[in-house]
């Protein structure tokens, strides 16, 4: 199942955004079971870690990580933000 | 040469030059923060949100359309934590200085925040902190975050790799006494902050992108 996150802004930057629009998400995408989500950037300009920090923690929370995907980008800001957020959860 | 700040209504007119850190420094550091022009200060998120779309036009001053999205991030991580952390903790007005312009082919940002500072910000949950040049160090250079147990504190830590890695890139921050600088022309940029923020009370950030 496929979200295309330009319909929740075409600047994704904020925490409190990227919360609501995880929950929205969590709301109204009901992927069938072992479905995926596919989190799509195109027509997005520009993310920021947290706000992908916290849609990523709301639907991984829900679905598991292995379930939510980041579709391939070119916008730099999207490579780059979840570079951070996954190293860090790396992190132990 | 003549600059455009603001929108309309609230376009303004200025001889060019960086950023106006002078006007931001008398704004942050007022014993009670002055009426100060609307275009430049953000009292909410919603507003500093609505004005994040501005940075598009410096693309036809030079700026690169593969920066752009790296220039809007770094300026929305910055900013949204004037108002993530400072959140119940404002000395007394709410919001963010938020300037930006294009000069001599750079770009430059300021943000700046009548907040409690980032080491008031994480001392609270890091005792262990010892002064605020080093909450200003672990800020920008380790995952910490004054809202613990909230998972958070890798925004800033992915603003330092983008300037860092971003060819005449550069940052500066001074929060209290501290003070820190990173990328190729970030001992520029707190040179330029230093001369306003010496001993500041909240956080001012000063950023500059070169343009092609």
């Amino acid at each position: 199942m496929k979200v295309e996150l330009k319909k929740f802004g075409e600047i994704l930057t904020s925490r409190p955004a990227g919360r609501e629009a995880g929950l929205a998400i969590k709301a109204y995408f009901k992927p069938e079971p072992g479905d995926r989500i596919e989190l799509d950037f195109s027509g997005v300009l520009a993310v920021g870690p947290s706000w992908l920090d916290e849609v990523l923690t709301v639907l991984r929370s829900e679905y598991g990580k292995e379930r939510v995907i980041c579709l391939p980008s070119e916008n730099a800001s999207v490579s780059e933000s979840l570079r951070i957020i996954e190293k860090q959860s790396d992190t132990p | 040469m003549i600059e455009i700040k603001g929108s309309a209504p609230f376009t303004q007119y200025a001889l060019a030059g960086v950023p106006d850190l002078e006007a931001a420094s008398r704004w942050m550091n007022a014993r009670t923060a002055p009426k100060s022009p609307e275009s430049l200060v953000c009292e909410t998120r919603d507003i500093f949100t609505a004005r994040l779309p501005h940075l598009k036009s410096f693309v036809g001053n030079g700026l690169s359309e593969n920066i752009l999205p790296l220039v809007i991030s770094t300026t929305g991580e910055i900013g949204n934590n004037s108002f993530d952390h400072n959140l119940g903790q404002w000395r007394d007005v709410s919001g963010c200085w938020f300037e930006s312009q294009v000069t001599g082919r750079h770009l430059w940002i300021c943000i700046a925040d009548r907040g409690q500072g980032i080491f008031q910000s994480l001392v609270k949950v890091h005792p262990h902190l010892a002064d605020e040049q080093a909450a200003l160090h672990a800020a920008f250079e380790t995952v910490i975050s004054g809202r613990m147990p909230e998972q958070r504190g890798n925004g800033l830590k992915f603003v330092r790799k983008i300037v860092t890695t971003t060819p005449g890139g550069g940052i500066a921050c001074v929060s209290g006494t501290g003070r820190v600088f990173y990328g190729e022309q970030g001992e520029r940029c707190a040179t330029l902050l230093g001369q306003y923020f010496s001993e500041v009370k909240g956080t001012a950030t000063l950023m500059i992108w070169r343009l092609p």
